[in-house]
C-alpha cells in the first residue's frame, strides 16, 4: 500500500523532478538511485557482502555518526534555552529540568550520546586496531581517526563546563590546571584556555564556543574525509583476495564493421583485471536497509536511557568548596588516577607518548599481515602491546571511577561516601 | 624574481594574520578577582583562620601578629580545607595534606603553599598582596 502510494507518487511529474529514479525495480535501477541522489550516492554502488556482516565492524563507525547526528539535533535546540554566563547558565540548566517542555528529555539525550560516543569512539578504534585495518593505503585515515577522538574528548570535555554546577566547575578546574604542568608552554595554555587565571565567566564563554562552533566544524569537516577515504580506499580493509584461477576464452572474430580507436591512456591495469569475481551485493537494498535499522537502534538506545536516567546536576559552581573527592570526566579518570601519583607523568608525559605511539602506529607497523582479520595470529606483538596499553588504561579508569572516595583515598562502591567538610 | 617577491608577501601576510589572531586570545584586562586585595581592620578578625572564598586564602591572625596563606592546592588548584585543630590542609581532590607552615606532609602536590604578604594601608585597614610571596615566618605585627 505504501509503497505503491509513494511508487506512484515518483511517477508524477513532481515526483519524477525531485527523485529522478524512484524505488528501483531493476538491477540497472538500484545502479542509477545509487549515482543520483545526493545521500546515496555518499556510498558506493555495489558494497562487498563481507562489509555488510554485523561481526565485520560492529557498526560501530556507523553509530558514531548517527551520534554525533543527535549530538548536533540535540545541541542546536538546547542552544534555543542556554545562555554561557555564570548565573543564567545554572539557570538554564533549571528552567530546562523543570520549565520547558521535553527540556530534561534533550538535555538527557545530549548527555547521554555524548558519553556514548566516547566509548564509541574508543570501540571503533579497537576494532580498526584488532582487524588491522589502519595497514596500508589506510594510514592516514588512522591518523585523522586519531584527531577525531581527540576532538570528541575536546568536545565533551568544553560541554561538561557548560551547566555551570560544582561537578562542572571543579572537573574543569583540576582538568585545566593538568595543562599547566607542560613544559614551557603550559601556563600560557591555560591562561588562553580559560581566558584568565581562573574558571571564571571568560572560561565560559569560550568553552561555549568551542563547544558549539570550532570543535563541531572541524569535526563535520574530518568526518567527511574520513568516510570519503574510507571509500576512496575501497571501502573496509579485507583480506588480501586468493589469486586468480585463469580462465580459457575461446578465441573470437571482431566484427569487421565495427572500428576501434584509442580513446585514454591509463596507468596500471583496469580495475578488473587480475582479481577474482568480486562478492558484492547493491547497496539498495542491501547497505541502505541495515544503515536505516541501525539509525533506529541508536536512536531508541540513546531515548531509553535519556527517558531513564537523568544526567547529574549539582548545585550551583561554588570555588570555595571543592565537593570531595573532585573528579574529572570518566574519561579522564585514567589519567587522573596516573596525575594523583604525579601530575608531570599523568598529565604530559603518559598522554602525550600515547598520543604519539597512536599516531605513528600505521607507519611503524606497515607489514600487510592479517588485514580484514580479527585477532590475526602474524600480528602477535603489536595485539598485545595494544591490549596492554588498553588494559592499563581501563584498569586505571576503572579505579579513579569507583574505587575512589573522599581525600582520594581508595574505597569500594558500595561503601557509603561521607563527605567531609 | 618578482614571483619571490610575491611568495614572501604571501608568507608574511598570513603569519601576521596568524600571530594576531593568537595575540587576539590573550585578553588584556581580566574581570577576575582583583590580586591585590583590602580586607577590614585588624580588629574585625577573630584569632585563628578566616577564609576568603572569593580570593581563596586564609587570614591567620594571632594576637597581633597577621599571615596569609594560599588555599589553592599546588597539585592540580583545589580549595584545600583546614584541619579542624589547625595543625595544617587538606586537599580533597587527591588528598595531598600540607602542615601548618603550608610545606606538603603527603600526597602529589609538589609545592608548598604560597604565603602572601600583609600590610596596613594607611586608612589602617589589611591588605593582602596576591602577586608576591613571602617566606611563612614573615607577618605583620600592629
Ligand atoms: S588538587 Fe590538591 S591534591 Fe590534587
Amino acid at each position: 500500500m505504501l509503497t505503491r502510494t509513494w511508487r506512484k507518487f515518483c511517477s508524477s511529474r513532481i515526483g519524477r523532478s525531485i527523485f529522478r529514479v524512484g524505488l528501483p525495480g531493476s538491477d540497472l535501477e538500484r545502479a542509477r538511485v545509487g549515482v543520483s541522489s545526493f545521500l546515496l550516492h555518499i556510498q558506493p554502488v555495489k558494497v562487498q557482502s563481507r562489509s555488510l556482516k554485523f561481526r565485520t565492524t560492529f557498526g560501530l563507525g556507523l553509530i558514531l555518526l548517527y551520534l554525533f547526528l543527535i549530538l548536533i539535533v540535540t545541541g542546536v535546540l538546547l542552544m534555543f534555552y542556554y545562555v554561557p554566563s555564570p548565573e543564567l547558565a545554572y539557570r538554564s540548566m533549571k528552567d530546562l529540568e523543570f520549565v520547558v517542555t521535553a527540556g530534561m528529555l534533550l538535555r538527557n539525550m545530549h548527555r547521554w550520546a555524548a558519553h556514548l560516543m566516547v566509548l564509541g569512539v574508543v570501540l571503533h578504534m579497537c576494532r580498526v586496531f584488532y582487524t588491522g585495518a589502519y595497514k596500508p593505503p589506510r594510514e592516514f585515515n588512522w591518523v585523522i581517526g586519531v584527531v577525531l577522538f581527540l576532538l570528541t574528548l575536546g568536545l565533551s570535555f568544553t560541554g561538561y563546563l557548560l551547566p555551570w554546577d560544582q561537578l562542572a566547575f571543579w572537573a574543569i578546574t583540576v582538568g585545566a590546571n593538568i595543562s599547566s604542568y607542560a613544559p614551557f608552554v603550559g601556563e600560557k595554555v591555560r591562561f588562553v584556555l580559560l581566558g584568565g587565571n581562573v574558571v571564571g565567566p571568560s572560561a565560559l564563554l569560550r568553552f561555549y564556543v568551542l563547544h558549539v562552533v570550532l570543535l563541531p566544524a572541524g569535526m563535520a569537516f574530518l568526518v567527511a574525509i574520513h568516510l570519503w577515504r574510507v571509500r576512496k580506499d575501497g571501502g573496509l580493509a579485507r583480506p588480501a583476495e586468493p589469486d586468480l584461477i585463469e580462465e580459457e576464452f575461446a578465441e573470437f572474430e571482431l566484427p569487421p564493421e565495427k572500428t576501434y580507436g584509442l580513446m585514454e591512456l591509463a596507468r596500471g591495469s583496469s580495475a578488473a583485471v587480475g582479481t577474482a569475481q568480486e562478492d558484492t551485493v547493491f547497496s539498495w537494498p542491501h547497505l541502505v536497509f541495515r544503515e536505516i535499522l541501525l539509525l533506529m537502534l541508536t536512536v531508541a538506545g540513546v531515548l531509553v536511557l535519556a527517558i531513564f536516567w537523568n544526567a547529574p546536576l549539582e548545585e550551583f559552581a561554588n570555588p570555595a568548596h571543592p565537593p570531595n573527592p573532585a573528579k574529572a570526566p570518566w574519561y579522564f579518570l585514567g589519567l587522573q588516577e596516573l596525575v594523583a601519583h604525579s601530575a608531570f607523568w599523568g598529565g604530559v608525559v603518559v598522554p602525550t607518548l600515547l598520543l604519539v605511539a597512536l599516531i605513528m602506529l600505521p607507519y611503524i607497523d606497515t607489514k600487510p599481515d592479517g588485514v580484514g582479520v580479527w585477532f590475526s595470529s602474524q600480528r602477535k606483538t603489536a595485539i598485545l602491546i595494544f591490549s596492554i596499553c588498553l588494559i592499563t588504561m581501563t584498569v586505571l579508569t576503572v579505579i579513579g571511577s569507583v574505587f575512589r572516595g573522599p581525600n582520594w583515598d581508595f574505597t569500594v562502591p558500595w561503601h557509603p561516601n561521607v563527605e567531609e567538610h | 624574481m618578482q614571483l619571490m617577491l610575491g611568495w614572501w608577501a604571501a608568507v608574511f601576510a598570513i603569519s601576521a594574520t596568524v600571530a594576531a589572531s593568537v595575540r587576539f586570545m590573550f585578553p588584556n584586562v581580566l574581570y577576575e578577582p582583583s590580586l591585590r586585595m583590602k580586607a577590614q581592620r585588624p580588629d574585625d578578625y577573630p584569632d585563628g583562620a578566616t577564609f576568603f572564598p572569593e580570593h581563596r586564602f586564609f587570614l591567620m591572625k594571632n594576637g597581633k601578629q597577621f599571615r596569609a596563606v594560599s588555599a589553592t592546592c599546588t597539585h592540580l588548584g583545589c580549595t584545600v580545607n583546614r584541619i579542624a585543630d589547625g595543625s595544617g590542609f587538606r586537599c580533597p581532590c587527591h588528598g595531598s595534606v600540607f602542615d601548618a607552615s603550608g610545606a606538603v606532609t603527603s600526597g602529589p602536590a609538589p609545592k608548598a603553599l604560597a604565603w602572601y604578604p600583609v600590610t596596613l594601608s594607611r586608612d589602617e585597614r589589611l591588605v593582602i598582596d596576591m602577586t608576591r610571596q613571602v617566606s611563612p615566618e614573615e607577618q605583620l605585627v600592629v
